[in-house]
């Protein structure tokens, strides 16, 4: 049995990377299960997708902990342990990044025992993050690895974004046989089956707690500030102090509400918690402020 | 008593009491509302909160309020405040909570609730003249679980249960009529985008008594299906365009408290849909004039009708 996983962001395209890639194991002739798994966060928090594909039925369920293949979207989840990419991978399982590293370092740096390949960002792709298309590469980085055929690869991307328009699914198809072309094929192994049949789950007892003990009463209030809700951001709004003419709209306008303004008018932003909406950049007259893709920023790694 | 008056952006409060490190998606035009209602009526109030997206702002043992905030099934938002505005009084009455640590109580419900299942429990609070705010962030549809046409979708968007070319079938359900039929103290729409007409309103309402009703556009990127950062852009097309009016009642009478240009002037409601994926099947493949011209002709309508 083939089993995958797909990590990305909210709003990055990875569910339908997955589902392209179970329609396209299912258009060959497999059984599929394919699965988008959300925390309560939406958009732009780390989420992942399983794929599983298998000659036969399959009998297991649930996030996949054993990867033949780990596809990730954006290589900023490598470093968040909340993100879980990394779990499961053993000396078997391929690893795919969508970056701009090279394989050598990312191997080196996270000690990563199995192959490691990378997915160049697409050129004309580096301002958006790399993401517009990301459904489609991934999808497609997932069929080729696995040994399956382009035109059936074709055939799933048609059928999974059939509601865009033409223009768009040209456009993702083109992307589809560009990854085709650049990674090599088949190298993905089938893992083994674990589950013969029904197994006794391992219950683990878990002692009563009193309630003040597991479930403290909070009293302090925007608790929320704990967590850095930054780290979603693709890319990274930056004002040039020099253009600002203060008019303060960025402050007014930002839902997160993470510009402030000092003594004097000029705008600050709390990039712990800033999720790169840039709402700021597009309401902001004097048209000072940048987006950086948070890549280009150095450091994430 | 000093009066507090919005007359440009820098008089709006440079502090905000709402609390960054949500999970709400990035570019949620309901978090730009919430954050300025918060901004406006302060820390001493107590959200009641039907499921919804918002409904996720507060996971234990996080929260961005610095009041308090309660859950409410979706129907049940405002029998919800009805029970903590008795439990204050009654504290108040025994003495065990000064008048002036009293908490304002707001109701915050999406448009599946407000405008549907909820109606119902909100239109017996106005009957009893419950002293609460209600909040109702419009992002028209079901949000939370993936967008499904609510009663406050707009016809012709597309929705999870309305995907096919023509969009819902339906038409956007008029609960500010439906509401202001109730004779409450207060009613008034508000879109995020116009936060000086909004931050007016809301210190309006916070100045009265009894049930004060405010709907509020929430351009959501997520269901509509554009990028975040055309957030406020959207909502200052929505009124500049006439397809979100920003009204108030009171006292027995509506004002509209923004007009857009005339109909040869304003922008025509095409400028609004085009920027929005859940209106993309209005011009591709090939531009449906007729559903457009419907679309305008209500609009127009409104408006003819509006002295
Ligand atoms: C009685 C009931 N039916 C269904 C649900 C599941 N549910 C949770 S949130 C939600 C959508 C609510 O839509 P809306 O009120 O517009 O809020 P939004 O999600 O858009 O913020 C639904 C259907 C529920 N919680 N209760
Ligand atoms: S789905 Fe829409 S309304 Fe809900 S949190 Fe996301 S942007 Fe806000
Ligand atoms: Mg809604």
């Amino acid at each position: 049995m083939y089993r995958i996983r797909f990590h990305g962001r909210g709003g990055q395209g990875m569910k339908t990377a997955g589902r392209i890639l179970g329609t396209a194991f299912f258009l060959a002739g497999y059984e599929v299960q394919d699965a988008p798994l959300y925390g309560a966060e939406r958009r732009g928090a780390p989420m992942l997708s399983s794929v599983r594909a298998n000659g036969k039925p399959i009998n297991e369920r649930g996030i996949i902990n054993n990867p033949d293949l780990v596809i990730i979207a954006d290589e900023s989840l490598l470093t968040l342990p909340a993100a879980g990419v990394l779990p499961g991978l053993t000396s078997h399982s391929v690893l795919l990044i969508q970056t701009d590293q090279s394989a050598g370092t990312i191997k080196n740096h996270l000690h990563i025992k199995g192959e490691v390949l990378i997915l160049p960002l697409p050129p004309d792709e580096k301002t958006t993050g790399g993401m517009a298309l990301a459904s489609a590469s991934c999808g497609a980085a997932g069929a080729r690895l696995c040994g399956l055929a382009l035109d059936i690869l074709e055939q799933a991307v048609r059928l999974e974004l059939k509601t865009l328009s033409p223009n768009i699914i040209e456009k993702n198809l083109a992307r589809s046989r560009q990854v085709f072309a650049l990674l090599p094929a088949g190298i993905v192994r089938e893992g083994k089956e674990i589950m013969a049949g029904w197994q006794r789950p391992h219950w683990i007892d878990l002692p009563m707690e009193e309630a003040s003990i597991s479930a403290p009463a909070i009293h302090g209030g925007a608790t929320s500030l704990n967590m850095e809700t930054g780290d979603w951001r693709i890319l990274r709004p930056v004002i040039r102090t020099d253009d600002c003419v203060r008019c303060g709209l960025c402050h007014v306008f930002c839902p997160e509400g993470v510009i402030s303004l000092t003594d004097d008018g000029l705008p600050e932003i709390d990039y712990h918690h800033c999720k790169g909406c840039l709402i700021c950049l597009a309401q902001c007259p004097a048209h000072a402020i940048d987006a950086v893709p948070e890549h280009d920023k150095g450091g994430k790694l | 008593m000093k009066k507090t008056i919005f007359k440009t952006i820098k008089d709006l409060p440079r502090h905000h009491p709402l609390g960054a490190g949500t999970p709400a998606c990035g570019g949620c035009g309901a978090l730009e509302d919430i954050k300025l209602f918060c901004d406006i009526l302060g820390e001493k109030t107590i959200f009641v909160n039907a499921a919804g997206c918002m409904t996720l702002l507060s996971v234990y043992p996080f929260t961005p309020f610095r009041g308090s905030w309660i859950y409410t099934a979706m129907a049940s938002a405002p029998a919800g405040a009805q029970g903590v505005r008795d439990a204050l009084d009654v504290l108040i009455q025994k003495k065990r909570l000064r008048p002036e640590d009293d908490l304002q109580v707001v109701v915050l419900t999406g448009d599946g609730s407000a405008y549907g299942m909820g109606l119902s429990a909100t239109s017996g609070a106005m009957d009893r003249n419950l002293d609460f705010i209600y909040l109702c962030y419009d992002n028209e549809g079901y949000g939370n679980t993936g967008h499904q046409y609510s009663a406050a979708t707009p016809h012709g968007a597309q929705t999870a249960t309305s995907p096919e070319a023509g969009g819902y079938w339906g038409y956007k359900k008029d609960l500010f009529s439906i509401w202001a039929a109730h004779r409450p103290s207060y009613v008034a729409t508000v879109s995020g985008s116009d936060p000086l007409d909004m931050a007016r309103k809301i210190k309006k309402a916070k100045d009265l008594k009894g049930p004060r009703m405010f709907i509020a556009l929430a351009p959501c990127p997520t269901g509509w299906h554009y990028d975040p950062k055309e957030t406020v852009a959207i909502g200052k097309l929505a009124v500049k365009t006439g397809i979100w009016p920003l009204k108030e009642y009171i006292d027995g009478k509506v004002t509209h408290s923004k007009k857009p240009l005339s109909k040869e002037k304003r922008p025509g409601v095409e400028e609004y849909l085009e920027k929005q994926g859940r209106f993309a099947h209005l011009f591709k493949p090939r531009r449906n004039d007729e559903l457009l011209a419907e679309i305008q002709a209500r609009v127009d309508d409104y408006w003819d009708n509006i002295p």
